[in-house]
Order: C-alpha cells, then structure tokens, then sequence
C-alpha cells in the first residue's frame, strides 16, 4: 500500500517536472523582442540638452576601439548617460539587436539575407561610422617595401605560391630581393567581419583565381597559422619568419608590423593608412539604405582592402528617451567623434557618406 | 524540532513507514525540501538539454547522418562535425592520460605518506592550481607555453619521423598550438578537482581497515591497493568524471590553444580542432544552419558524457561485485 | 610476519622483503615526482601573471572605472569588474551551493533507486560536461531574452556550471559516510531530518566544502557564460546586481590581455593578478572556517 502510494506521488512529480520543464522551453524558444524593453531607457525622460539612462550596444569588434573611445569622450558632453558596447562580434550584435536586449549594434557586414526574418519585419537603420584598411602584413627580414596584387594574394593565401622567391612576387617587386623562405600564412581562429571583408575583398577583385567564397570562415589551406583575433594574427606574424598575414591597420600598427603595399583598381600601388581609406568611401556605390561595400572601391587613390562598419538600430524607438539618447550618441558617432578616428588608426567616413549618415538621423523617432 | 517518537519504539523514527502520520513536522519538512531541491535540480537541467537540443534541431535535420561527416565549410554551407568530435575525444584523453595519475598520485601523498603538518601547505598549492582562471591558462598557454614546446615537438618530431608508430603520433607536421598542448593545459586544470575529490574519498577509509593492514606486515604500497583502493575506487571514478567533464568543455583555454584547424590526424604535435572551442570561435558571426551546427556539438557533448559516464559506472560495478565475490 | 618464512638469510623481523621494499619506496618516489610535476607549470604560470601584473596594481587600481582599451597604464583601473566578479560569483554561490548539497541529500537519504532519483543522477552527469558557453546561450534564451541583461542572469549561467559539481562531489561524499553513524542516530530516536543535518552532513562536510570550493573557483575564472548574460564592455560601476549589465574580471582579462596596446595588457594581467588573489585568500578562507567546524564535530 505504501509502495504504491509512494510510487504514485513520485510518477506525478516526474510527470509535473516534465510539463513544467517543457512548457517553460517552449516559451522560451521564441526570442521576444515585444517585452517591454529590458535595456536602456530605464530614467526619467528629459527634454533639451542632458540626457540621463543608459544605452547597450553589441557586435563587431572592429568597433571596439573606436567604441570605448567614444564613450569615454561623450562623458564629457553627456555625463548622466551611461553607453555600454559589449563586443561579441557583428552576428553576436545583429542577433541581440533582433531580440530587443540591445538598443544599437555593431556590423561590419549589412544584414544578410537569412537573418532578415529575425528582425521581424522592423526597419533597420543603417549608419555608417568609420572606414578602416586591413593590412598584408608580413614578417621578412629585409624587405620593408613589398608590393602584392590581388591575384598574388589570393594565390598566397590558397597555399599556391609556397615561396617568398617565387616568380609571380618577384615580378611584381622587381630590385626587391626576396629569400626562399617558405611562407607561413596567417589566419583567423574565430570568425570576423574582417575575414568576411578580406575574403570579399579577393572575390570581388579576383574571382577566377580565388576559390575559398566569402564567410566570416573560411576553410583555409591545413598549413595556415590560426591566431584569435587581430592581435592573435599579429602575434603569428610577428613570432613566425617568412609569416604574411591579414591584420586591422589599426592592430598591425601597434603591435609594429611591416606591410605592404597593394593594388588598387586602378593600378596603382597603394599602402595601406587612414589617409588612403577615407577615398574608398568615395568610389563606391551607396545603397539608399547607406549600405556599401568598400571593398576594391575605383577611387584611384584609395587603398584596396578598405572595409566598412556600421551602427545599426530600429528606427522606431520604444519610447523618446531611448531615441534621443540614440540620436545623442549615434551623432557624436557620426559627427565629433570622427575627429578621435585618425588617432586611433581608423580613417573617417568620406564628407559625402558622412552627410548622408547626418540626415537619416532624423529617422530615429518613437 | 522535536527528537523522539512517543510510544513505539519498535520503527526507527526515521522511516516514512506506517507510522508517517506521527512523523515532526520539522521532519517532514525537511524531507520535502530536499524532494524540492531534486525536483528543481532536475526541472533546471532537463531545460538545459531540452533547449539546446531544440536550438540544435536544423543542423540534426538539414544535415542528417552528414554530422559525421569531416566537412565542415560554411562558406560553402557544409557542416560536417567528425573533425571536432575527434579533436574533443583526443585532447581529453590526453588530459586524462596525464591527470589522473598525477592527481592520484598527490591525493595518496596527502593521506598516506605526509604528516598532517605538511598536508595543510599541499592542499593550498593544489588550491592555488584550482583558482587560476581558465582564461589565464589559455592566455598563458599561448603567449608562453606553446611557443616554447613547438620547439620540442619540432626535434621530437624530426627524430621519430619515419618510424611506423612513433612516427605517425609525434612526428610532423608539428605546431605550438596543438592537441597536446590542449591536452597538457586541461590536464592542468582538472587535477585540482581530482586531486581535492580524490582526497577527500581516501581520507574516509577507516583507520581500521588501515592499521589491519600494516598490522599483517603491508607495506603503504600494498596497504593502498588492498585497503584504500577497493573502498574508494567508486569515489575516485566519480572525480575522474568530473574532471573529464570539465575536460571536455572547457571553452576558451581550449580555443587558444588547440590550433583551430579542422582535421582528423593522427599526429598529436599537429594543430587541431574540439567541440567547444568550435563553439566558442565562431559563435560570435553564425547565423541559421551554421549556429544550430554550433549548438549541435554542445547536444553531442552530453551524449558523449552519457556514454563514457555509463561505461564508466559500469566497469566500478563489474569490479567491485567481483570484490565482494558476488 | 614475513620473515617468518626464513626465506632471507638476513631477515629482519620487521621489514618485508627487499624487492617489496623497493616497489613501495618507488611508489613513493612517484608520489613525489606527481607533486613536482604539478609545482613546475603552477610556478611558472604564477610567476608569467605576477610578472605582468604586479607593477599596476594598486588601491586606485582596483577602484577606478575602467578606461578605454587605447589608455595609458596609469588611467583609470578595473573596479567595476572586481566588484562585478563579487557580486555575480557570490550571488551564484548562495543560489547554487546550498541547492546543490540539498538536491544530494535528497539523492542519498531519501531518493534510492527510486525513478526521481536515477533521473536527477542521471541528468547530473549528463551536464558536467557541457562546454560553459552552452550554459551561458541557456540563460540567454531562457532569461535575458525576457529580462535583459543583469548580474542575475550571470549567476543563472554560472551556478548552472557549479550544480552539477556539487551535486556530484556533496553525492560521493554522503555515500561515504559509514551507516553505523546513521544507525547509531537512529538507535538514540532521532529523527531522519536530525541524523541528516546533525550527523550526516558535519562527517562530510570537508568533501562536501572542498567541492564546493572547487565549483566556486570554476565559476570565478569562467569567461563564456558571461559573455551573452552580462554584457560586459562596462566603464562605470554597476552595482545593482539584479539588473543592467555587469562586466567581470575574466572578461577584462580576455579582452585586454592579448591586445597590443600596453596599457591594456598591463589593464588585463593586472586583473588576472587580482582575481588569482581574490580567490585564493576566499579558499584559505573557507578551509580555516570548515576546519573549525570539523574540530567541533569530531
């Protein structure tokens, strides 16, 4: 009898558990961005020049840099508000962006096609903040002024050309002697919008040659060095003679790499600076929605593996405290803060990208 | 609470028998809350695979059987796993093969050899391995210790390059970053969870059975195998699997420092690739098909857990019935 | 005895045998050699952080907001990230640990064979092996998606590492203690509640501590799950731990650590000093506190 009993009470209880269990994860399996807003907004509305709340951001660490600057910077001008960018990188940031917990994100990339859904149908507002080169940086004694073209590069990176002396770098660098180091190839460990732009950089430019697709990863050759993140890559190249890798200009600078000078559309070898980023903005398409790649841009002073980053937000807010610290913020982005960019190893968004960015601000609203 | 039972001495007064209804309140209570304990304890972890295994589903679907294959290529939308079931499979027992005995080792120094006045400075250096975080262990990992093995695993490799097994094991390619560098950092961490466990089981075999021993003219070797092991090879198993647990997914010591490259080979100096480092490496920009892949391995650690776990328990049953002669 | 057997000519009453002799002094060697072998990487890991961070380190250090990655060494410092790891580690702890020894208890005492029981045991096993970042997307869809981010959240993801390691740990240590300290309870009339809690658990505490210990050092170095409860990327302190979010010191370590800006690196292995510190003088702590008790207890 009391066998029984007890084996009753335990079966409920497991049953219970199991309904309790499931019923909580099929809540939980649809991502609500309908709640109020958990983040951000969380003071009193105010009106003129000081706001007060807090605004979360995520995504690319490309941003990073330039990110924490900013907030830094934008204490000074608005010290009740609180800005937090978590990084995580641009798919981590589109998705928390999607799912409300963030009021901006970070992306080097716009939104791709298979992620649309996620955002439910709300307008997404694109703008644009900085431009930044990604440098060949190499590791070769000797040899401070190395030229590359597209082709070269794609061949490098595909494990073709397994030599420093091989005949296609040699043509291109002519005077220039080059040892017959094997090469060791520098990759990303983790995915990045840099190895996304990098990779779209060779498909645009090169695509009979290059094989391996754009992605944030890439199937590189087995022999590749993988490092984690900018610095992880610089270290590589840095430790590893006879070692060329892709590095932000901002990372390789500060960790003193060499690099070298690359192609650009329209022949001319260019080295990569915030000084020649700035023209890719200039020779590029730019869509409507302020979406563009400066990748392989035609401008002729403008260095070739140049890409782009973006804030990216909902145009309707929840509530007018959250758009006008939005608004406050994404225009110190857009507008003062660029002066920080050059210090930094970034470069600023050409006048024309740059006005446009100023005017979609208005689009912001609740 | 109140202690005693009035009147019927004959049932212990602990015992939910017939007698429950003159059972203290206090004591029912008590019962009670730890049953709530259970349940919560469970409604926490079946949600825990519940909702990975749901974030997992597109991957299982879209590719099927393909999850054992090794083809993992988003750019190209292939998401073949074998590579990183391999790599987890390899480094954790590697880290297995270096900690346990090692771990064991110390915890029957602890108990059996050193004075207690010396055990107390041990314990806090084992301690002192536990609170090192496990992102310092993959930054120190990479920063210092791969750069300084590679070139070990270069001369070892070189030297047994050619011959049939050695060479297939250790010899090139040979790389820092590598699965037995991942080995040797998690073999660092989970040594003080074996260690501390391991300890505590041994400290409870009685004195007794201890001094019964010696008494028959044992040596501490043969005391230990005929008196400690047989009591605590349970508990013992059962750290080991925590530390394999915590082997097989540590996240971002791993990511620095296995290499992160997609390939089964048998070569342990070559770079390679694990479950959770997988995971940890490109989560950040994984969308759709490629970030239910990425869960997916988290869903395929707990079956590896079960598996090894079952085998596990399994063999301390087999080995201790055949003990008892039953 | 032995030497009883005259198989020495020599034989010494109390010593066994040489070849016997010689196998339990290499066990003891070996014992030795497993301590050393665990000294040598332990010191040169202590010596590669204390190296790098110990020049930063100082009371403003530990108390100033934390500065951009670009700034100077002598701007700015980690308190937000210290008093974050305070925070969110002991909120776990008090969530997780005593859950934790009650849901063994349960499985000891009370649970047997019965199916609860198996599926508690069962499923406990089955998560110590879940790589953290698992546990950290858990809370997110599970929590953050519905409250946003918080210190909460990230003791949510990191008492979820710690249950299954004190389940585990407190479970092996009860099963150890002998029945006759039970039945001599039961035999005096105590209650099953009485002999648990004033009997059972004192002759395990030890175990039971250092497992606890050992789930609270995991949780303290643990920098995925964090990464999507808490945010990070914190200038200013938040001390609110239910809501906002949070940063703590394995993040500041991750993200600043490899950088090649040198007040950062100095930012990071600073912080990785602090936290190593931090969390041994907790266990010392903890095992000077638990020795006491056990004194009594005996």
């Amino acid at each position: 009898m009391q066998v029984r009993r007890r084996q009753q009470v335990t079966m409920t209880g497991v049953a219970a558990v199991a309904v309790v269990a499931l019923s909580l994860a099929a809540c939980s399996s649809s991502p609500s961005s309908t709640s109020s807003t958990p983040s951000g907004g969380s003071s009193s509305s105010t009106s003129g020049a000081s706001l007060s709340g807090t605004l979360n951001g995520s995504g690319s660490t490309f941003q990073t840099v330039y990110q924490q600057s900013a907030i830094s910077a934008f204490k000074s001008i608005q010290p009740n508000m609180t800005v937090n960018y978590g990084s995580g990188g641009s798919g981590k940031g589109r998705t928390d962006l999607a799912s409300g917990v963030v009021n901006y994100a970070g992306s080097d990339s716009p939104i791709p096609s298979d992620e649309t859904a996620n955002f439910k149908g709300k307008t997404v507002l694109y703008f644009p903040v900085f431009l930044g080169p990604i440098t060949m940086s190499y590791n070769l004694t000797g040899v401070s002024n190395l030229k590359l073209t597209p082709t070269v590069i794609a061949d490098i990176f595909e494990a073709k050309i397994k030599t420093w002396n091989d005949p296609a770098i040699k043509a291109i660098n002519p005077g220039v002697n080059l040892p017959s180091t094997p090469i060791t190839i520098a990759v990303r460990a983790d995915s990045s919008g840099t190895t996304q732009n990098f990779s779209l950089f060779l498909m645009t430019a090169v695509p009979s040659v290059w094989t391996l697709g754009s992605s944030s990863t890439i199937n590189w050759p087995h022999t590749a060095h993988a490092g984690n993140g900018n610095p992880g890559v610089a270290q590589i190249i840095k430790s590893t003679p006879g070692a060329i890798g892709y590095v932000d200009y901002a990372d390789a600078k500060a960790s003193g790499l060499t690099f070298a000078s690359v192609e650009n559309k329209s022949g001319t070898y260019i080295a990569p600076s915030p000084s020649s980023a700035s023209p890719a903005g200039a020779g590029v398409t730019v869509a409507p929605d302020l979406t563009f790649h400066a990748v392989w841009s035609s401008s002729p002073t403008a260095y070739p593996i140049t890409y782009q980053s973006w804030v990216l937000v909902y145009a309707k807010q929840p509530n007018a405290n959250d758009a006008a610290m939005l608004k406050a913020y994404i225009g110190y982005l857009i507008g003062q803060g660029q002066s920080l960019l050059t210090g930094l190893g970034y470069a600023p968004l050409p006048a024309s990208i740059d006005q446009m960015a100023k005017a979609q601000l208005s689009k912001i609203t609740s | 609470m109140s202690a005693v039972a009035p009147a019927d001495q004959a049932v212990p007064a602990g015992s939910a028998g017939a007698l429950s209804e003159r059972r203290p309140l206090g004591d029912r209570g008590f019962q009670g809350l730890a049953l709530a304990c259970g349940l919560l304890v469970l409604v926490i972890l079946v949600l825990i695979a519940v909702t990975t295994s749901q974030q997992a589903a597109s991957w299982f679907s879209t590719e099927g059987l393909k999850i054992f294959t090794n083809n993992w290529n988003p750019a190209a939308n292939d998401f073949g796993g074998l590579a990183f079931i391999y790599g987890t499979a390899v480094t954790a027992l590697i880290a297995l093969v270096m900690a346990v005995p090692v771990s064991v080792g110390i915890a029957l120094l602890l108990t059996e050899v050193v004075p207690y006045r010396w055990s107390r400075p041990i314990v806090y250096v084992i301690d002192l391995l536990a609170v090192v975080p496990s992102v310092v262990w993959g930054l120190w990992g990479i920063l210092v210790f791969a750069p300084w093995i590679q070139h070990i695993y270069a001369s070892i490799g070189s030297g047994v390059n050619g011959i049939p097994v050695l060479g297939n094991l250790f010899g090139p390619p040979t790389g820092g970053p590598s699965f037995f560098t991942c080995g040797i950092i998690l073999a660092f961490m989970i040594t003080p969870i074996v260690t501390s466990l391991s300890r505590e089981v041994i400290a409870t075999v009685p004195a007794i059975d201890r001094e019964g021993a010696y008494a028959l003219g044992a040596t501490r070797l043969e005391m230990i195998r005929g008196t400690v092991w047989p009591h605590s090879q349970g508990g013992v198993v059962g750290a080991v699997l925590l530390g394999l647990g915590r082997a097989m997914g540590e996240t971002i010591a791993a990511a620095l420092v296995i290499g992160s490259s997609p390939e089964i080979t048998s070569h342990l100096f070559a770079p390679g690739y694990s479950m959770p480092s997988v995971i940890a490496n490109q989560f950040g920009e994984s969308t759709g098909v490629f970030r239910a892949g990425l869960m997916g391995m988290g869903v395929l650690l707990f079956a590896f857990t079960i598996i090894i776990n079952i085998i596990a328990r399994g063999v301390v049953e087999r080995s201790a019935r055949r003990k008892r002669g039953a | 005895m032995a030497a009883v057997t005259g198989d020495e000519q020599k034989a010494d009453l109390r010593e066994p045998p040489s070849w016997r002799r010689t196998k339990n002094r290499i066990a003891t060697a070996l014992m030795v050699l497993a301590f050393v072998l665990v000294i040598i990487p332990l010191g040169f890991v202590l010596f590669t952080v204390v190296a790098k961070g110990i020049s930063i380190i100082n009371w403003s250090f530990l108390t100033s907001p934390i500065p951009s990655i670009v700034a100077p060494a002598n701007e700015g410092g980690i308190g937000p990230a210290v008093v974050g790891t305070l925070e969110i580690t002991g909120l776990a702890t008090v969530i997780t640990v005593p859950l934790g020894i009650l849901g063994a208890i349960y499985l000891n005492e009370y649970g047997g064979k019965n199916p609860l029981a198996r599926a508690i045991g069962f499923f406990s096993d089955v998560m110590t092996g879940v790589p953290s970042i698992v546990m950290g997307l858990f809370i997110f869809s599970i929590w953050v998606l519905h409250f946003g981010f918080s210190g909460l959240a990230g003791a949510f993801a990191l008492g979820c590492l710690m249950l299954p390691i004190v389940i585990r740990s407190t479970y092996e240590m009860l099963r150890l203690v002998p029945n006759a300290l039970r039945e001599g309870s039961y035999a005096l009339g105590a209650t099953k509640a009485r002999v648990t809690v004033t009997v059972v658990l004192p002759a395990a505490i030890g175990g039971i501590v250092s497992g606890a210990l050992l789930a609270v050092a995991r949780a303290l170095g643990e920098t995925a799950p964090l990464l999507f409860t808490i945010l990070g990327g914190l200038t200013t302190l938040n001390a609110n731990v239910f809501s906002g979010a949070n940063t703590a010191l394995p993040l500041l370590i991750f993200t600043n650590a490899t950088q090649p800006y040198p007040g950062a690196q100095d930012r990071g292995w600073g912080a990785a000093l602090t936290l190593i510190v931090l969390a041994f003088i907790l266990m010392i702590a903890s095992r000077l506190v638990t020795a006491r008790f056990s004194r009594y207890s005996r």
